[in-house]
C-alpha cells in the first residue's frame, strides 16, 4: 500500500536562522490563517538535576510564569488569555517547552513576553513566589502521582530502569523532600546556567513572511547575551541491558492488577529506536495490534483502552524505554496477565508479517499527520527536531525513517532487546479487601 | 536592562469570519462541508439526535453501549478499527445527553475509503450478541476503574445529588443498568435511531480533491427521514440545600471537590453572559478561583468552573483538587468568591478579558479541522443558525459589566448548591460541618452506586 505521507519537498517551506547570540529560529507557514504559534524549546530538563535537587527543572518552569523585569506575576497568562490565546509549558527529562498560540497580530506581544522572562526573570523572582509555586507543584504531585491509582508508576519504572545516580533515575516531578529544599539562590543560579538564547530553539508558525518574523525575533531577543558559561549535562551514557528481570510489586488501593513491562532500547533518533517504535506499534498500538487482538478481544484478559497498550518513552541522551502496560479484567490475576503479555512479547521475536508491519506503519504515520495538523503541533515538532537533532526538517520527513524497516529487522530487534535480561516488571495489586469485592 | 525593547503596542486584530459552510442534500441527507485549504487531515462527523435523554427508562446506557459496539464493524469482533488503521484513519464516537455522534478522521486522500468503512459500520453493523456482551462487561469494569480516579468519583456523584430522572444517572448508565442491557435492546435502539435515520453529515478539511457528494452518497444511501429529539423536563433538586456529601477515600492526601447547582437549559441561556460569568469565576487561568486557591494560597494545582448546558437543562460546576487539610477552607473560599461576584459584579479588566478572549481569539479557537467540526456539531445539535459563531462574537462584543453582574446574580445560586467531596471522611467531617455550608453526609464510595 502506498505510504500516507509524501515527504518529497516537505521541508522547502522551512526557514532557519541563527542570531548572533546563538538563538536558533525556525519559521514555517501555518495552514490556517490569522494565527501565530510560538514555541520555545530550552535544552534543559530533569536530566540536568543533581541528587537532592530533583523536580527543579519543572518547578522552574512554573516560576517562569511568575513575573520578570517588566511583567508582573500572572501577567503573562492574563495577556495571552485576553487574546483568546492558548498557552502552556511542559518539562521532560530532555527539555523544557513553553508555547503560546495567538492571533497573528499579537505575535510581537508573545515574543516580547518570552524575551522578557528569558532576559530578566531573576528581577521578578521573590521568596514569596517560590513558596507559592512550591506548594502548587506539591499539589500537582499529589494530584497526578500520590492520590491517583497507579500514579507512581512512572517514578517506579525510571527507578528500576536506570541506576541510582543516573540522570534518568528520577521523574521530572521530583520528590517532596527536594521540593521543600528548593531555595531562592538556587532558582537564580539555575536561570543563569540554563536559560540563555544559546540554549533555545524558537519556532514561529504563521502566515507572515519569514524575514519579517526573523526581524521581529531579532528586535526582541537580539540584545539578550549568551550564557557566560555553558552548563555541562551530566553523563547519561549507559550500555547493556537492564540486568533483569528486575521486579517490583506494589500493593495499594487500586481497581485491578496492572502490569508495566519496560525494556531499554536505543536513544530517540537512533535506528534502533525507530525499529522498536514499529515493534511496539505492531505489539500494542491500535486495535489491530497483537495485544489488543489477543488479550483484549480473543482471550478477554485485559481491559480495553482502545489500543494504547505499548509505546516507547523517547529519551534523546540515554537508552529509551519500550513499555507495555495493561490492566487485568475482573477475575483475571496479575500472574495470568503477566504470563499472557510475556507470551505475546516472545512471539514478536519469532516473526512479524508484512501486513501487520504495514498497519503499524500507517498508525505511526497517522499519529504524525495528526500532530502536524495544528499550528501548535507543527511548531512543537519543528522545535523538537531542531533542539534534539539540529534538524528541524526531520519533523516533516520523519515517516521516511520507517520506510525501509523490514519485518525481519523488527523481529531481530525484538529477539535482541525484549529479553528477560533487559526487562523490568512493575506490577500493581489491589489490597486484599478490594480484591474481594 | 536599558536596551530591552518596551512592551509592544498591538495594532488592531484582523477581523475573523467563521468559514461559510457549503450545504447540500444528497440521497435524503444533509451535508455541511467546510473547505480548509492546506488541512490535509480531514474530519468527518455524523450527528444523530439520539443521546442519553432519548433512551427508554428501562434501557439507560443503551446509547453509549451501542456507540461502543459499532466499533465491532460489519464482521463483529472489533473488526472496524484495524481496517481503518490501514488507511491512517481513526474512528470516533461519542454520546452526549442530546446527540449520538460518530465519525472518522483521515488523510484527505484516504477519506473516500475510510468513509465507505465508516458508513457500513454505522448503517449495517453486525451487532453480534457476543460483541455486545464483551463491550457491556468492559463498560461495567471501566465504570469502576474510572471511579478510582478522585475527580471522576466526585464528578459522577453530582447527577443523582442534583436531579431525579435521567440526569440522575451517568450519561453512559450506572453499573447495574449497563449490566441489565440486552443485545436486543442495542439492536432496537440502533434500528430506531441510527440505521435508517439519515442524520446530518459534517466534513471539514482540504476538500479540493474530495468529491463531497460521493462521500454523502456513501453515508446516506438507503436512509430516510429523521427523528425528533425527545424532551425531558428538568426536575427540582431533591433534598435540603445547600448540603455536603463526602465520598470516603480513607487516607487520601487530597480531596477532589465539586460544587454544583442546576442551571438553565442551553436554549434558555444567553451564552455570552453565562460563559462570561463562569470564565470570571473559574474558566481562565486568571479567574478568581484559580488565582485565590492556586496562585495566592497554593492549595491546588488548579481550580475551574464551567456550565454543562444541555437541550433541556444544565449544571454549573466548580471543581478543584486540594490538599486534604485545606479542604474545608477551600470550600468556604469558593462560596465567598461566588458571593463576591454576585454582590460586586466584575471588574473592568475582567470584562475586557471575557470580551476579547471570545472575539479576537477566534482564529486560535478555530485553527484545526477538529475545532471547526466540533462547532458545526454543536450547531446541528442545538439548531443554531449558520452564523452562530459570528452572532456569538457580536454578543461578546456587546457585553457590559452590568450584563455580567446581573448574570452572576441569576446564574450563581449558592443556596441551591450541592458540594461533593471525594476525600478522607475522618479527616474532613468536623471541619466541613464547621464551615456551616449545610448538612454533611458521608457515603462509602464503593456502595454509592449500588
Amino acid at each position: 500500500m502506498q505510504a500516507l505521507v509524501s515527504t518529497n519537498g516537505a521541508t522547502d517551506s522551512l526557514r532557519c536562522y541563527t542570531l548572533d547570540n546563538g538563538l536558533r529560529l525556525v519559521t514555517a507557514p501555518a495552514s490556517t490563517g490569522q494565527v501565530a504559534a510560538v514555541n520555545l524549546w530550552y535544552g534543559v530538563g530533569s536530566r540536568h538535576e543533581v541528587p537532592g535537587r530533583t523536580g527543579f527543572a519543572h518547578l522552574f518552569e512554573h516560576l517562569m510564569f511568575q513575573g520578570s523585569g517588566s511583567v508582573a506575576k500572572g501577567e503573562h497568562f492574563e495577556a495571552i488569555e485576553r487574546l483568546g490565546g492558548e498557552m502552556n509549558a511542559s518539562t521532560s527529562t530532555d527539555r523544557t517547552n513553553y508555547y503560546e498560540t495567538v492571533p497573528q497580530h499579537a505575535l510581537d506581544l508573545a515574543l516580547w513576553l518570552e524575551a522578557d522572562r528569558l532576559a530578566t526573570l531573576r528581577e521578578g523572582m521573590t521568596q514569596e513566589v517560590l513558596d507559592n509555586q512550591r506548594d502548587v507543584v506539591k499539589n500537582e504531585r499529589r494530584q497526578r502521582y500520590d492520590n491517583m491509582p497507579y500514579g507512581t508508576a512512572l517514578e517506579r519504572i525510571l527507578r528500576l530502569a536506570y541506576p541510582e545516580g543516573h540522570p534518568y533515575h528520577h521523574p521530572t516531578i521530583g520528590s517532596m523532600e527536594d521540593l521543600d529544599a528548593a531555595d531562592l539562590n538556587y532558582v537564580l543560579s539555575f536561570h543563569e546556567r540554563h536559560y540563555g538564547p544559546d540554549n533555545l530553539v524558537l519556532t514561529v508558525v504563521s502566515s507572515l513572511d519569514p524575514s519579517d518574523v526573523h526581524e521581529r525575533v531579532e528586535t526582541y531577543f537580539g540584545s539578550i547575551p549568551r550564557r557566560s558559561e555553558v552548563a555541562a549535562a551530566p553523563d547519561a551514557t549507559l550500555d547493556g541491558p537492564i540486568g533483569g528481570p528486575v521486579r517490583e510489586t506494589v500493593t495499594e488501593p487500586c481497581p485491578a492488577p496492572r502490569l508495566y513491562l519496560g525494556h531499554r532500547v536505543g536513544p530517540y533518533g537512533s535506528r534502533e529506536f525507530d525499529v522498536m517504535h514499529m515493534a511496539m506499534a505492531v505489539l500494542g498500538e491500535g486495535q489491530g495490534s497483537r495485544l489488543y487482538r489477543r488479550l483484549v478481544v480473543e482471550r478477554e484478559l485485559a481491559m480495553d483502552t482502545g489500543g494504547t497498550d505499548a509505546l516507547v518513552l523517547p529519551f534523546r541522551y540515554t537508552p529509551s524505554l519500550a513499555l507495555v502496560t495493561m490492566m487485568a479484567r475482573e477475575g483475571v490475576s496479575g500472574d495470568q496477565l503477566e504470563a499472557a503479555i510475556l507470551e505475546e512479547i516472545a512471539q514478536l521475536a519469532e516473526g512479524v508479517d508484512a501486513d501487520e508491519l504495514e498497519r503499524a506503519r500507517a498508525v505511526l504515520e497517522r499519529d504524525h499527520l495528526q500532530t502536524l495538523a495544528s499550528p501548535s503541533g507543527l511548531a512543537d515538532s519543528l522545535g523538537s527536531c531542531a533542539q534534539l537533532f539540529d534538524d528541524p526538517g526531520a519533523a516533516l520527513t520523519w515517516p521516511s525513517r520507517w520506510a525501509d524497516i523490514t519485518p525481519d529487522e523488527v523481529a531481530a530487534a525484538a529477539r535482541r532487546l525484549l529479553t528477560d535480561e533487559n526487562r523490568l516488571i512493575l506490577r500493581f495489586e489491589p489490597e486484599a479487601e478490594d480484591a474481594e469485592q | 536592562m536599558s536596551t530591552r525593547p518596551s512592551r509592544p503596542v498591538l495594532g488592531p486584530p484582523e477581523s475573523y469570519t467563521f468559514p461559510t459552510p457549503q450545504r447540500m442534500r444528497v440521497a435524503g441527507g444533509e451535508i455541511i462541508a467546510v473547505d480548509l485549504p492546506g488541512q490535509s487531515y480531514a474530519s468527518l462527523r455524523l450527528v444523530h439526535p439520539a443521546g442519553g435523554v432519548s433512551e427508554r427508562s428501562d434501557q439507560v446506557g443503551v446509547a453509549k453501549l451501542t456507540s461502543e459496539v459499532l466499533e465491532d464493524g460489519i464482521h463483529g469482533n472489533s473488526s472496524l478499527a484495524p481496517e481503518l488503521e490501514k488507511h491512517g484513519a481513526e474512528w470516533t464516537s461519542g454520546v452526549t445527553w442530546d446527540s449520538f455522534v460518530t465519525g472518522v478522521d483521515a488523510p484527505v486522500g484516504r477519506l473516500p475509503d475510510a468513509t465507505s468503512l465508516f458508513a457500513e459500520a454505522v448503517r449495517t453493523p453486525a451487532l453480534r450478541p457476543e460483541d455486545v456482551q464483551r463491550r457491556q462487561e468492559q463498560l461495567v469494569e471501566r465504570f469502576w476503574v474510572d471511579m478510582s480516579v478522585p475527580r471522576t468519583l466526585a464528578g459522577r456523584a453530582v447527577g443523582p445529588q442534583l436531579f431525579t430522572g435521567r440526569y440522575a444517572t451517568p450519561l453512559g448508565g450506572g453499573p447495574s443498568g449497563i449490566q441489565a442491557l440486552t443485545p436486543e435492546a442495542v439492536s432496537q435502539f440502533h434500528a430506531a435511531a441510527i440505521a435508517g435515520v439519515a442524520g446530518t453529515l459534517i466534513v471539514v478539511g482540504d476538500l479540493s480533491t474530495i468529491d463531497v457528494e460521493a462521500i454523502g452518497k456513501a453515508v446516506f444511501t438507503g436512509t430516510s427521514g429523521s427523528v425528533q429529539p425527545r424532551s425531558v423536563a428538568p426536575e427540582p433538586t431533591p433534598g435540603p440545600l445547600p448540603r455536603v456529601v463526602v465520598l470516603d477515600r480513607p487516607g487520601a492526601v487530597q480531596s477532589a471537590l465539586v460544587l454544583a447547582t442546576q442551571a438553565p437549559s442551553r436554549r434558555d441561556v444567553d451564552l455570552p453572559r453565562a460563559e462570561g460569568v463562569s470564565s470570571v469565576l473559574g474558566g481562565m487561568f486568571g479567574s478568581r478561583l484559580n488565582m485565590e486557591l492556586r496562585e495566592r494560597r497554593g492549595y491546588t494545582y488548579g481550580a475551574h468552573c464551567r456550565f454543562d448546558l444541555r437541550r433541556d437543562g444544565g449544571v454549573l460546576m466548580a471543581n478543584t483538587e486540594v490538599d486534604t487539610p485545606t479542604t474545608a477552607e477551600s470550600i468556604s473560599v469558593i462560596f465567598d468568591e461566588i458571593e463576591r461576584l454576585r454582590r460586586d459584579g466584575v471588574t473592568e479588566d475582567e470584562l475586557v478579558a471575557v470580551r476579547d478572549s471570545n472575539t479576537v481569539g477566534l482564529p486560535v479557537q478555530y485553527s484545526t479541522s477538529w475545532a471547526i467540526s466540533s462547532a458545526l456539531v454543536e450547531m446541528v445539535v442545538h439548531d443554531l443558525p449558520e452564523d452562530h459563531v459570528d452572532r456569538l462574537r457580536a454578543g461578546f462584543e456587546a457585553l457590559t459589566a452590568e450584563d455580567l453582574h446581573t448574570a452572576a446574580q441569576e446564574l450563581l445560586r449558592p443556596d441551591e448548591a450541592v458540594v461533593v467531596v471525594a476525600g478522607d471522611a475522618e479527616a474532613l467531617t468536623d471541619a466541613l460541618t464547621e464551615t456551616g455550608v449545610g448538612q454533611v453526609t458521608v457515603r462509602q464510595a464503593e456502595t454509592y452506586w449500588e
